[in-house]
């Protein structure tokens, strides 16, 4: 039975961009359907037309017809579907209406006109569905962002709906966070049988969960199948399903565990090449920094040298330290005693770009920081928007952006006044692969035209083909420190690659050693 | 301080008998200004904040309203020093300045007076403690129950104001965060020119999508979906028109227009009696969890109550402790009698609110019915 039906839909915005095209598609009830693409791709949109969501709130124009169990859209408002569809937006933090999460999950119970007793049995069922219920009493902006991301669920879930509708819910989460949605999410599938229509950009954990794909660019649909098709063929893939084609496995894997039980024979066969650390002059030179908010220890005397030529990625869960460090090496953080000597200039780009953008287009954005510090453009705009991707983009308003690409902005507004020491805060939250390529080889190209960076990442995958070091923060200290490879190697959460192929960090290292071996035979 | 862990379970007092109380705490900080009396009534709001505040944004910034109304008062103490001067004890003098008559004409400067401070210290204070009974208000109370006590036809309007106030702290934060990364670009370079524009507009636009978000989360959830009905809209309207006469009639009673006044007062009292048929008539909104106030919260507001109420009579039988005078000069009196009365305003903290449950929801469902 078709649960969702999508016939010849397509959409442009209110001023004037085309977002959707001819997208038919036909969504099974129970079935787990995942969105994929890169950043402006239109899947946001396609997820927001399922409730009516566009065009009712967004306004402009919307060309064929969504139904929804039996509604039409085109009649049915948002709110006129909340009980057969649920929707969870993005961002945790925009979508709680009552201060204490118990009564924020009624609300939509409320709204629906429940009687008590029904509303009481349906609010404790979703407190147990996404395993909330011991923080009932909580007030949301208590919570981390996973648990958060689950009381927005929950709000949703309440209600029963057929279906559930979840616009990139991880993209703002740590990995135990993002496992512990992605985790809930498959669950409800599986015992209740709830439709879950997904756009994500996590696919190792994603794409396992899903039975189909569908493949977006430009508002078109390009692919639609199952994971191993769709996600095999797709820019964005999983860095094992990455390795897995440069090994040439057919089909190739979705998960680590598909993958090493391939990999078995190529174990230890590979040459490994190691290259030297960079050591380049000293620019900044943390020593002994402790941190404390109030009774809260944050940072406990931590020592951290940047010298030239280094990418640094300091890893550690939510609240180990990673930021209030960072914010310390920019001088924007004072600390209880230590010291922080700067040979250099350094800048900090903080983890929502949003509190930087202010100016009317990409370009005058960039060039605002240079107008900031006298300088005049002597083609350094045009370098880092290229560098980073955006040299398209450059004539639109930075709040049209997705997520991704502001972020982007924002790194190019600060790294275009040269600073020696870049210090980027969870840098890839909300990126497309694309968009983390550009960063990825923008970063390696501060460091080897004799900059240095400081990333805090929850990312590993950054890390492992990124950094030069890397430091684990836990409970303000460091807990290993080293090259990107010893660190990672010894860790629960390494990077794809390493868990399959060690000591290889990535498929570009792989890609290496093939190399090397077919020129030694 | 020792602030409650947030994972304790929320066992507080109904919204309204927190709305009583912190009326009782703010009416008793009127009706004893004197700086020894605010500062018990300052020292209860802290410590109800410290046992039932909530953990949230607007908990937090009880601290922070508390620190407002001090520099308030502080920057009043400083403006008034310079100003005023009577027949006191001049502590020193600075050099004087005579504004133009197009600014009022008035002496800055001069000698600066003890007496002047002390006053003025003590009338800002009583401020503060004001601001204090209604930050704890603020802290401790869910400021959703307090709108699903309210009659349904305000409801819609009720939710707006509590979700605009849970954005004063997040725009706080925003502001802060603003600063911080305008100074960071520039690797820590401040430039002052086009400042403002660049500290405001991302504030703006951040708030403008937060607040695009949250209505689109709303209406996903079918808000709106629903409107109050025509019986409760008259019982809104009854209502508002009851408050409008008896206010109406309680300015003639103060000029002395007793005619109108009594002719007002009928007219609300019918309205009222209208407004409340009209409502339990109406079915109402079905309500999560819904609480009645039950007898220790009737107690528990009763209790607080007296404080004022004791306070007033103390006043009408002459103590001179209530008000301060510093002139001449000396110690704020303590008397027994005002200190016994506030400590009426303990009553939410002596006694322990009753285990939360539901009214409506009969024990058979409360069995937990897990997927897992």
């Amino acid at each position: 039975m078709s649960a969702i039906n999508y016939r010849r839909v397509g959409y442009r915005f209110p001023d004037g961009p085309v977002a959707l095209d001819g997208i038919d598609l036909e969504v099974a009830a129970g079935e787990v359907l995942l969105v994929v693409g890169s950043s402006g791709s239109g899947k946001s949109t396609l997820l927001r037309t399922t409730n009516g969501l566009v065009p009712h709130t967004s306004g402009g124009s919307l060309d064929g017809e969504v139904v929804a169990f039996g509604r039409t859209t085109a009649t049915h408002k948002p709110r006129e579907l909340a009980d057969v569809v649920g929707f969870v937006h993005q961002d945790p933090e925009a979508q709680f209406v009552v201060d204490q999460v118990e009564a924020d999950i009624a609300f939509v119970l409320e709204n629906l006109g429940y009687d008590p007793a029904t509303m009481r049995r349906r609010v404790e069922e979703a407190l147990d569905a996404l395993a909330i219920a011991h923080l009932r009493d909580r007030s949301p902006a208590t919570l981390s962002g996973g648990e958060r991301q689950r009381v927005a669920i929950a709000g949703a879930l309440a209600a029963a709906p057929s279906a559930l509708v979840l616009d990139e819910p991880t993209s703002q989460l740590d990995p135990q966070g993002a496992d512990d949605v992605l985790a809930a999410l498959g669950r409800l599938n599986a015992d209740l049988g709830t439709t879950v229509i997904l756009a994500e950009h996590r696919l190792e954990r994603a794409a396992p969960l899903a039975q189909r794909v569908v493949h977006l660019d430009d508002g078109r649909i390009v692919a639609v199948g199952t994971p191993h098709d769709v996600v095999a063929a797709y820019e964005g893939a999983p860095s094992v399903t990455r390795l897995g084609r440069t090994l040439g496995w057919d089909p190739p894997p979705l998960t680590v565990r598909d993958a090493r039980a391939r990999a078995t024979e190529l174990v230890g066969a590979l040459p490994v090449a190691t290259h030297p650390p960079p050591v380049g002059a000293l620019l900044v030179e943390a020593r002994d920094l402790s941190v404390a908010f109030g009774a809260r220890r944050v940072l406990g005397e931590v020592s951290v040298e940047v010298r030239r030529g280094e990418v640094i990625a300091l890893l550690g869960r939510n609240g180990s330290g990673k930021t209030t460090l960072l914010r310390a090496l920019a001088g924007l953080q004072g600390c209880e005693h230590g010291t922080v000597e700067r040979h250099g200039t350094v800048a900090y780009i903080p983890q929502d770009p949003n509190t930087l953008l202010s100016a009317p287009t990409v370009r005058r954005e960039v060039v605002e920081t240079l107008r900031l510090l006298g300088r005049t453009d002597d083609g350094q705009v045009d370098a880092w928007l290229d560098r980073l991707g955006l040299r398209g983009l450059a004539d639109r308003h930075p709040r049209s952006l997705a997520g991704g690409q502001r972020q982007r902005v924002a790194i190019a507004a600060v790294a275009v006044g040269d600073p020696d020491v870049l210090l980027l805060d969870e840098p890839t939250r909300g990126m497309d692969a694309p968009s983390r390529h550009a960063l990825e080889s923008a970063m390696a190209a501060h460091a080897a035209s004799g900059g240095a960076v400081v990333l805090a990442t929850h990312d590993v995958e950054l890390a492992a083909r990124a950094a030069t070091r890397a430091m684990v923060l836990g409970d303000g200290d460091v807990v290993a420190s080293g090259s990107a490879r010893d660190v990672l190697s010894g860790s629960l959460f390494a990077p794809q690659v390493l868990r399959v192929l060690p000591p290889f960090l990535t498929v570009e290292e792989v890609e290496a050693a093939l190399t090397y071996r077919e020129a030694e035979r | 301080m020792e602030v409650r862990s947030t994972t304790a379970s929320l066992r507080s007092w109904h919204a309204a008998t927190w709305l009583i109380w912190a009326v009782a705490a703010a009416t008793s900080v009127q009706l004893a200004p004197s700086p020894v009396y605010v500062a018990v009534v300052v020292g209860i709001a802290a410590l109800v904040v410290g046992s039932y505040g909530l953990g949230g944004a607007l908990a937090r910034a009880f601290p922070l309203l508390v620190g407002i109304a001090v520099v308030f008062g502080l920057v009043r103490v400083l403006l008034t020093a310079a100003t005023t001067r009577g027949v006191g004890t001049v502590l020193f003098t600075t050099p004087a300045m005579t504004l133009p008559r197009i600014l009022g004409g008035f002496t800055v400067g001069g000698p600066v007076e003890l007496e002047v401070i002390l006053r003025v210290s003590a009338e800002a204070f009583a401020v503060v403690g004001l601001v204090a009974a209604f930050g704890a208000f603020n802290a401790v109370v869910s400021h959703y129950e307090l709108v699903q006590t309210v009659p349904r036809a305000f409801y819609e309007l009720g939710l707006v104001v509590v979700v605009a106030l849970a954005f004063v702290p997040a725009t706080l934060e925003s502001i802060q965060a603003t600063r911080e990364a305008d100074r960071a670009r520039t690797g820590g370079r401040a430039v002052r020119r086009g400042r403002l524009l660049r500290q405001v507009v991302p504030v703006i636009e951040r708030g403008m999508e937060r607040a695009i978000s949250l209505a689109e989360s709303m209406d996903s959830r079918g808000f709106g979906r629903e409107l109050a009905g025509h019986r409760e809209q008259s019982a809104a309207w009854c209502g508002l028109g009851a408050l409008a006469l008896l206010g109406g009639s309680f300015v003639a009673l103060v000029a002395r227009a007793a005619t109108t006044a009594a002719g007002l007062a009928t007219g609300g009292a019918v309205l009222l009696a209208a407004a409340v048929v009209l409502a339990s008539r109406a079915s109402g909104r079905p309500r999560y969890r819904a609480r009645r106030m039950g007898v220790a919260d009737w107690t528990v507001a009763g209790i607080s109550l007296l404080a004022p109420a004791t306070l007033g009579l103390v006043g009408l039988a002459g103590d001179s402790s209530l008000t301060w005078v510093a002139n001449p000069l000396q110690w704020p009196a303590v008397h027994i009698a005002p200190l016994v009365a506030l400590s009426a305003l303990l009553a939410p903290l002596v006694l322990r609110p009753p285990e939360r449950r539901s009214v409506s929801a009969p024990a058979v469902v409360r069995v937990e019915i897990g997927v897992s």
